[in-house]
C-alpha cells in the first residue's frame, strides 16, 4: 500500500529530467569533441554519443521488467 | 503545469509533427546510407587503378584543363578539385545552355591526360543526395526542407516541455510493456525522444544551416566580396584569362601551409566574374572544414586579395560535418546511423500514437 502511495507522488523536474540532460551534455561533449580534435578524441566523442544508445538499451532491458 | 498550458504545447507539438513528419521520414531514411557514403562508394566504384606514368611529369594544371574541355566541346569550366590519395585532377563544367546543376564531371589522370575511374558520385547516391538536399526541386526544395527542419526543432522543444507532464509517476525509461500497444509506444517514444535530444537538435539545425548554403554564398559574394570586383567593368572573356597553373601557384605562395582544395572558375558559385577563387582548407580537424580563399585576377594572374570567410560562411562550413557525421571515424558513423534509426522508431510511433488516439476517440 505503502508502496503504491509513493509511486503516484509527482517526481521532481530534476528526477523527470537528471538522466536525459546528462545524457544530452554528454553527446554534446562528444559530438564537439569529436570535431576538435583527432585521434583519442575521435574515439571519446563516439563513447561519449554511444552513450545515449547504452542508456537505451539499459532502459530497455532493465526499465521494461520492472514495470507493473 | 496547468491543463490549459498543457494543451496548447500539445497542439504545438502535434501539428508541428504532424506536417514534417513525411518529410522527416524521408530525410532519415535517405540519410542513412548517406552517411555511409565514403565507404558505399569505395565497394561500387572500387577500380584497381594505377596512374599511367607514376614517376613521370605531372601534366600542369593549364594542359589538365585543356584535356578536360577537349572533351566536352564549348563547355565553360566551373571547378577543379584535387584528390588526396592519387594524381588525379577532377574538372567540373557545364555546357553555356544546360540547365541548373547540369555539370560534366571529369577526373584526369595528371600524368597521362586519360580518364581515371570516379571514386566518388555513384548515381544511385547522387540520387540519394538530391532527394535529400532538395528534392530535385532546386533552391525551393532546400528553402522547404529548412522550413520542414525548424518544424523538427519546435516538435523537440515542444516533445521536452511535454516530456514533464508525461513522466511525472515514472521512473525515467519505464515501458509498461503489459499495457496496450498505444502505452507501450508512448514509452518508446518518450525513451527514444529523451535520450536522442541533443544529437536531434544539432542535426536538425546544422541541416537548417545547410539548406541555406546558396543564400549564404550570394550573400558572402554581394557583400564581402563586392569591393573587390568594383574596379572591373566586364566579365573577364575565356580568352582573356591568365595561366590557371600560375594562378595557382601565385594563391599557394600566399597562403604557405594551407592544403589546396579547390579552384572556382571565373563566373562560378564561389568565385566572381573576374577571378579564380582558389580554396585552402587547414589540417587541423576544426580548420579541415574551414575554407579560405585567395583570389587571383583572371586577366593579369595577379594575387587580388586573401579574403578569409566571415563568420556565417564559417558556421556553414562547421555545420555540414555536424549534419553529415563523417568527421570522427567509423564508429561515429555507425552511432549516427543507430541515432538516425532511433528517430525513425520516433517519427513511426509519433505518428501511431495520433492515428490511434484519433480511431479511439472516432
Amino acid at each position: 500500500m505503502s508502496r503504491q502511495t509513493s509511486q503516484r507522488r509527482d517526481l521532481s523536474s530534476w528526477a523527470i529530467f537528471r538522466i536525459p540532460v546528462v545524457v544530452a551534455i554528454l553527446s554534446l561533449i562528444g559530438l564537439v569533441g569529436a570535431l576538435l580534435d583527432d585521434g583519442a578524441w575521435d574515439w571519446i566523442g563516439s563513447g561519449l554519443l554511444a552513450v545515449a544508445v547504452v542508456v537505451t538499451v539499459w532502459a530497455l532491458i532493465v526499465r521494461r521488467r520492472r514495470a507493473t | 503545469m496547468k491543463t490549459r498550458t498543457i494543451r496548447a504545447w500539445t497542439w504545438v507539438h502535434k501539428w508541428s509533427s504532424l506536417v514534417s513528419t513525411v518529410f522527416l521520414l524521408m530525410l532519415c531514411v535517405t540519410g542513412l546510407p548517406l552517411v555511409f557514403t565514403h565507404e558505399i562508394e569505395e565497394v561500387l566504384l572500387h577500380q584497381a587503378w594505377t596512374p599511367a606514368n607514376p614517376e613521370g611529369r605531372r601534366l600542369d594544371l593549364d594542359q589538365v584543363l585543356a584535356t578536360a574541355l577537349s572533351r566536352h566541346p564549348g563547355d565553360v569550366p566551373a571547378f577543379m578539385s584535387f584528390d588526396e590519395d592519387r594524381p588525379v585532377v577532377n574538372v567540373t563544367s557545364r555546357a553555356p545552355d544546360a540547365p541548373a546543376g547540369a555539370y560534366n564531371f571529369q577526373p584526369i589522370d595528371q600524368t597521362s591526360g586519360y580518364a581515371a575511374p570516379l571514386v566518388a558520385g555513384h548515381p544511385v547516391m547522387e540520387f540519394l543526395l538530391q532527394l535529400h538536399t532538395d528534392m530535385f526541386l532546386g533552391l525551393p526544395g532546400m528553402l522547404f526542407l529548412g522550413a520542414m527542419g525548424l518544424l523538427l526543432v519546435v516538435a523537440v522543444v515542444s516533445g521536452v516541455v511535454l516530456y514533464a507532464p508525461f513522466m511525472r509517476r515514472l521512473p525515467f525509461g519505464t515501458v509498461r510493456a503489459d499495457k496496450a500497444a498505444r502505452t507501450r509506444w508512448l514509452d518508446y517514444h518518450n525513451l527514444l525522444g529523451a535520450v536522442t535530444v541533443a544529437w536531434v537538435l544539432v542535426v536538425g539545425v546544422t541541416g537548417v544551416v545547410n539548406t541555406l548554403a546558396t543564400p549564404i554564398i550570394a550573400y558572402w559574394k554581394d557583400t564581402a566580396l563586392k569591393d573587390l570586383t568594383a574596379a572591373y567593368d566586364a566579365p573577364v572573356a575565356a580568352g582573356e584569362r591568365a595561366s590557371l597553373d600560375a594562378a595557382v601557384k601565385r594563391a599557394q605562395a600566399a597562403l604557405p601551409g594551407m592544403q589546396l582544395q579547390f579552384v572556382a572558375f571565373p563566373g562560378s558559385s564561389y568565385s566572381t566574374d573576374h577571378h579564380y577563387a582558389v580554396f585552402f582548407h587547414g589540417d587541423t580537424p576544426v580548420t579541415t572544414h574551414m575554407i579560405t580563399p585567395a583570389l587571383i585576377d583572371a586577366r593579369t594572374g595577379d594575387l587580388a586579395a586573401v579574403a578569409p570567410m566571415p563568420w556565417y560562411v564559417k558556421t556553414l562550413s562547421l555545420s555540414q560535418p555536424l549534419h553529415f557525421g563523417d568527421y570522427g571515424g567509423l564508429a561515429l558513423k555507425i552511432l549516427w546511423a543507430l541515432l538516425d534509426v532511433a528517430t525513425i522508431v520516433i517519427l513511426v510511433s509519433g505518428l501511431y500514437l495520433w492515428l490511434a488516439k484519433r480511431r479511439r476517440a472516432g
